[in-house]
């Protein structure tokens, strides 16, 4: 760098350097980009990789074993003599908590996304944040902890009331205020003027006591419920619903802030409510946003191990009925933790194979999700930028 | 528009008889040892991917002295400007056509070095861009880069170029501290004088006033005095009157293409151009 | 709909919100309180003198003097228990079969569960195990060993609708107009005298390692494994990750390729992480054979290629964020590309680098699926640096899972496992709350 060409003499020009000293540099910068290229590929290289060993010790089960057992039978004794390795109960079971964390943390992150965003002041947004960001950090092996240790035998002891007051606690509000907005729209509807208050208050009487008999007879159904086991989907559904939560809600509080001012007020200023607002014009703008959210949230609890792995039950079996949360379930990823450890030892045998097999079929499914979702962020910015 | 259209054809012809093929002000004002041509550009345009957003200028800048770019917003002055420090080189899309030439050699010739073109030629932006750094730090930032590590010299270095920055003075108490702690004048004051620390023969300033307060501004007018004679300076400056107060000679750009380029008494006084007189009586803004 | 509805439906929408936000903060309430609460108990106890004695003698720790003391006061108070049990033993000998033999049983449980409390009895044979050689160690624990002296745990299944419900009946009752009788009433009343209970602050619980598979002792080894673990992946994943970060922000052109290389970025951030752990033995243990079997070498490459993404990510974003015009002086100040990226963008970028940096450091420490099948171990031993290239380690994220679900004592070390979470969690969130705060502190700077 200090040097400079003087040694042509000819000129007090700096800049201008000989040949062959430009070729150099040339050659310096290029190899310098190459080298960095050669890092930054390092990743789409693991990628590859990645795939290439799942796959190469996924096949041999396949070539072992064919495809119609793996995916239709229910029957999964690895250990016998021959083993069966029928995974439809597992994969079910996979299905089964991510769906029930979904419907938990879906609706839950959305509401909270949009109380970051749009609600709350900067001064209270500013603790809400690092709850959040906590609640993502915490390892999930406390998690699964806390399901296994806290809140499994608190189910087993005590589910029935449990559910019973979730119920009470979590109805009652939107029953009160289906009870108010029906009766108003009723009497909106049938009655004359001077009538409609009469009307709607004879209406709001009249649901309300409907849905307290609603109410009272859920909730005592719920409390007369015994739960057998506290490891069950239920449990991991919840759990996993608070570990999707944070994604959720960062990715989907992304998308609305990248939703203007000017659609906001544009709304406002034709005399929307702040609910209307957001219900009609902001959240359906973000809603490809949000979507990428809820796969990437929904992803990361199918893609969780530990916490299924210790409270899920790991009782390989379709629950009876389908929906039946209240049973040990056994899932892809906890499949693959406690076997390996047995299977480790017959490398070479379907037993090992079919864990991998399991493996690719998560890397497929999240390659595909992440895929859909980051197609899905792309567009919405497209779209939003006005291209 | 007509006068733009028969301004294009004299262009034309100009280039193409190549009699007397470069813009050089007529008259010359006495600056001691300055008058050569420093910078010299023959059909020299500038393209952002398609776009020529400059267009084919001829003209020589003479060493020592101060010439200012003026022309409305969007004309290419930045444009023109940069691409004397290569700063253009940024811009992914952006090439050139035709000769620029800096002491007669090509700037973007082949062989040339950008690292120690831009050492020669200093550069200071519109906002005032301090490097997060104490004021001595950034200072001594060009000479470290160029290789000078002694103490001793960097104070020397320090001290001068604030001197000739007109900064000393106010800071010469707390070199330690954070330039970002500076106001927004005394910023642009310490940004030139670190332009200076690396002793450039050319310095350019786009817009170094406009992020200004007027008190801030005068002092950097008073500094491009100080400054001139000692460097070949160019500014780009949206203010009729400080182009008028600080230059020698003045540019007028407009959509890419240099209009007219005279001493600036007389550009202001007395324009050739119809589209010059328009602008500098502020017909068109 | 009527004005006053819609208010109403405005402001319950208003309150969902806010009660999903509330639900979140309950959550993690909910999961930390309990975590805090009991894992503060692996440290701060009423240890007994049983703990002192295997701090003593396992760790030579401790003042010889007290505990010799202590040790013949619940010695003495040991005795004339133990002097009821060869009393009762006496007398059973001399009972008819048919008598004794009610009382066998019984009899069997109260002296297991008496050296369960107390330590192996007189005249027992020194155990193999070290879990078998000591009593109690914590005031809690020996009082429930008190109560299964005391009571028998029997079941209810009169009502065969519902589960069947424990109830306790005293075991006094059942050894009525015994030898054994008075014994009952003796522990209870003497149980503060042979245990010696005192309030005990065990930091060596974090240092110590431990005794017969954490039966007793510390967590040393689980720390430093998570330790080596996580530092091993950050110094191949932050070099690789901010490198590539600066490929992408100052050199990469826009493209297909470039575009490849960002879709590959976000796919490896998605991956699920047993299947990081599948690769990992795939890969580096089976393929490249870094190590025999499992290692920290191959555990920290695991964990180094599934928190580059995030490292990636982070330093991205932080050099993106440093004002183009820093750029644009330097190299208008004759510096060489490179040169700028050192001097001015990086040191510019790093707090923000840094913040992904630790972030990534937690994860990496809190992660269990990468290293079940390439570096953790049960049990084991702290181990030295020069043995990472070749031997596993004990990790606390692992340990919980193994104390908590394998362990065949699980139930009885509930203070060490919930020790474990505190540690790791504590770990794990005190790194996240340093990166906030220097968050915090870099938006401060850059407002001014
Ligand atoms: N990076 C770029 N890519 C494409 N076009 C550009 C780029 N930068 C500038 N231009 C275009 O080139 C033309 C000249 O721009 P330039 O910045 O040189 O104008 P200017 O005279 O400095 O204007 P101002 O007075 O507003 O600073 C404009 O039409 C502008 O839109
Ligand atoms: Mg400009």
């Amino acid at each position: 760098m200090t040097e400079e060409v003087k040694s042509d003499g000819k000129r007090s020009n700096a800049f201008v350097v000989s040949p062959q000293k430009r070729k150099m540099q040339k050659l310096a910068k290029n190899a310098g980009e190459a080298l960095l290229l050669g890092i930054a590929s390092f990743v789409a290289i693991i990628v590859l990789f990645i795939f290439y060993f799942v796959a190469v010790d996924a096949i041999p089960y396949f070539q072992l074993r064919g495809f119609t057992e793996f995916f239709t039978s229910t029957g999964w004794y690895p250990a016998g003599e021959p083993g069966e390795f029928g995974a439809l109960a597992i994969i079910y079971g996979s299905a089964m908590v991510t769906l029930g964390s979904a419907l938990l943390a879906v609706p839950m992150g959305i509401a909270a996304a949009v109380c970051l965003s749009d609600i709350l002041p900067f001064s209270v947004r500013q603790y809400a944040k690092p709850v959040i960001e906590m609640l993502a950090a915490i390892p999930s092996v406390a998690f699964g902890f806390f399901a296994l240790v806290i809140l499994a035998p608190l189910l087993q002891s005590n589910g029935g009331p449990l559910l019973m007051w979730t119920w009470w606690v979590l109805a009652a509000p939107f029953l009160l205020l289906a009870v108010i907005v029906a009766a108003d729209l009723l009497s909106a509807r049938f009655a004359q003027e001077e009538n409609r208050k009469k009307m709607a208050l004879l209406l709001q009487s009249l649901f309300g006591i409907l849905a307290v008999l609603v109410l009272y007879v859920v909730g005592t159904k719920l409390n007369a419920i015994e739960i057998i086991t506290g490891t069950n989907a239920l449990n991991v559904s919840i759990i996993l619903s608070f570990m999707a939560l944070p994604t959720i809600v960062s990715v989907a509080e992304d998308a609305l802030q990248s939703v203007g001012r000017e659609l906001r007020e544009g709304s406002y200023a034709l005399g929307a409510t702040r609910a209307e607002t957001l219900l009609k014009t902001v959240l359906p703008a973000a809603s490809s946003g949000i979507l990428a959210a809820v796969i990437l949230g929904i992803m990361r609890a199918l893609g969780e191990t530990m916490v299924v792995w210790m409270a899920s039950g790991n009782s390989s079996h379709i629950p009876d009925p389908w929906f039946n949360y209240l049973e040990a379930v056994r899932t892809l990823t906890a499949t693959i933790a406690g076997d390996m450890g047995e299977a480790d030892q017959v490398t070479g045998s379907a037993r090992y194979h079919v864990l991998f097999a399991m493996g690719l079929l998560l890397l497929v499914i999240s390659f595909f999700s992440n895929l859909v979702s980051e197609r899905i962020v792309v567009r919405q910015r497209k779209i939003l930028s006005g291209q | 528009m007509q006068m733009r259209a028969e301004h294009k054809e004299s262009a034309a012809k100009g280039s193409a008889t190549a009699t007397r093929d470069i813009y050089i002000p007529s008259e010359r004002v006495a600056v001691s040892g300055g008058g050569t041509p420093h910078v010299v550009a023959k059909d020299f345009s500038i393209y952002y991917g398609d776009f020529e957003a400059v267009k084919k200028v001829n003209a020589e800048i003479l060493s020592k002295y101060v010439t200012a770019i003026i022309g409305p917003s969007g004309c290419g002055k930045s444009t023109f400007l940069r691409a004397i420090n290569r700063m253009n080189d940024l811009i992914p899309s952006c090439h050139t056509s035709g000769i620029l030439r800096f002491d007669g050699e090509d700037i973007y010739g082949k062989l040339t070095d950008e690292v120690l073109l831009r050492k020669k030629i200093g550069m200071v932006f519109q906002k005032p861009n301090p490097f997060p750094k104490s004021i001595f730090d950034n200072i001594a930032y060009g000479p470290r880069l160029h290789g000078m590590n002694d103490r001793k010299q960097l104070e020397e270095i320090v001290e001068k170029s604030l001197r000739k920055a007109a900064l000393w003075d106010e800071v010469s108490d707390r070199l330690e501290r954070n330039a970002l702690g500076l106001s927004g004048g005394q910023q642009q004051r310490l940004c030139v004088a670190r332009t200076l620390a690396v002793e450039p023969e050319i310095l350019l300033l786009d817009e170094p006033t406009s992020a200004l307060d007027p008190k801030a501004t005068a002092k950097i007018e008073d500094l491009i005095q100080e400054l001139r004679g000692s460097y070949t300076i160019m500014i780009v400056t949206h203010n009729m009157q400080q182009a008028s107060r600080v230059s020698d000679y003045t540019m007028f750009f407009y959509e890419g293409v240099l209009v007219e380029y005279a001493q600036t008494a007389q550009l202001f006084t007395n324009p050739k151009d119809r589209m010059t007189e328009d602008y500098i009586t502020g017909r068109f803004s | 709909m009527n004005l006053g509805t819609r208010k109403i439906l405005d402001n319950s929408f208003t309150a969902v919100g806010m009660g999903s936000i509330v639900v979140m903060a309950l959550a993690l309430l909910a999961v930390l309180t309990p975590i805090v609460y009991n894992g503060v108990g692996a440290v701060f106890f009423t240890g007994t003198i049983e703990h002192r004695t295997i701090l003593y003698k396992e760790y030579g720790r401790g003042d010889a003097k007290t505990i010799e003391t202590q040790t013949a006061t619940a010695e003495r108070y040991r005795g004339e228990a133990y002097r009821m049990l060869s009393d009762f033993e006496a007398e059973m000998e001399g009972m008819p079969f048919e008598a004794s033999s009610r009382y066998r049983s019984q009899y069997a449980q109260v002296r297991a569960a008496m050296s369960s409390l107390l330590g192996p009895l007189p005249g027992d044979p020194t155990p193999m195990l070290t879990r078998f050689q000591y009593g109690q160690t914590r005031w809690e624990k020996a009082e429930e060993k008190l109560h299964e002296i005391l009571y028998e745990k029997k079941w209810d299944y009169s009502d065969p609708t519902v589960m069947a419900k424990a109830f306790y009946v005293p075991r006094a009752e059942a050894f009525a107009g015994t030898m054994l009788a008075p014994l009952f009433g003796y522990l209870d009343r003497h149980l503060a005298d042979m245990m010696q209970p005192e309030f005990t602050v065990y930091w060596g619980f974090f240092t110590d390692r431990s005794l017969d598979a954490h039966i007793f002792g510390g967590i040393w080894p689980e720390i430093q494994g998570t330790f080596f673990l996580a530092i091993g992946a950050m110094l191949f994943a932050f070099p690789l990750g901010v490198i590539a970060a600066v490929y992408f922000t100052e050199y990469a052109k826009e493209g297909f390729f470039t575009s490849i290389l960002r879709s590959a970025n976000s796919t490896l951030a998605g991956v699920p992480s047993i299947v990081f752990g599948l690769f990992g033995l795939a890969f580096f243990i089976n393929t490249m054979k870094v190590s025999e079997s499992k290692s920290v070498l191959a555990g920290s490459l695991t964990l180094a290629i599934m928190i580059l993404p995030t490292i990636i990510r982070a330093a991205e974003e932080a050099i993106l964020s440093v004002p183009k015009t820093y750029k644009e002086a330097s190299l208008g100040l004759g510096s060489t590309k490179w040169n700028t990226i050192a001097t001015v963008i990086l040191p510019a970028a790093l707090p923000g680098i840094i913040t992904g940096g630790i972030i990534s450091l937690g994860r990496a420490a809190g992660e269990t699926a990468p290293i079940i099948f390439t570096a953790a171990v049960s049990v084991g031993s702290a181990i030295g640096i020069a043995d990472v290239f070749s031997s596993p380690t004990p990790a606390l994220s692992w340990n919980i899972y193994n104390l908590a679900s394998e362990h065949e004592m699980a139930c009885e070390i509930r203070h060490v496992q919930y020790g474990m979470v505190l540690s790791l969690v504590s770990i794990v969130l005190l790194l996240n709350l340093s990166a906030i705060l220097l968050r915090a502190k870099i938006s401060q700077k850059l407002k001014g």
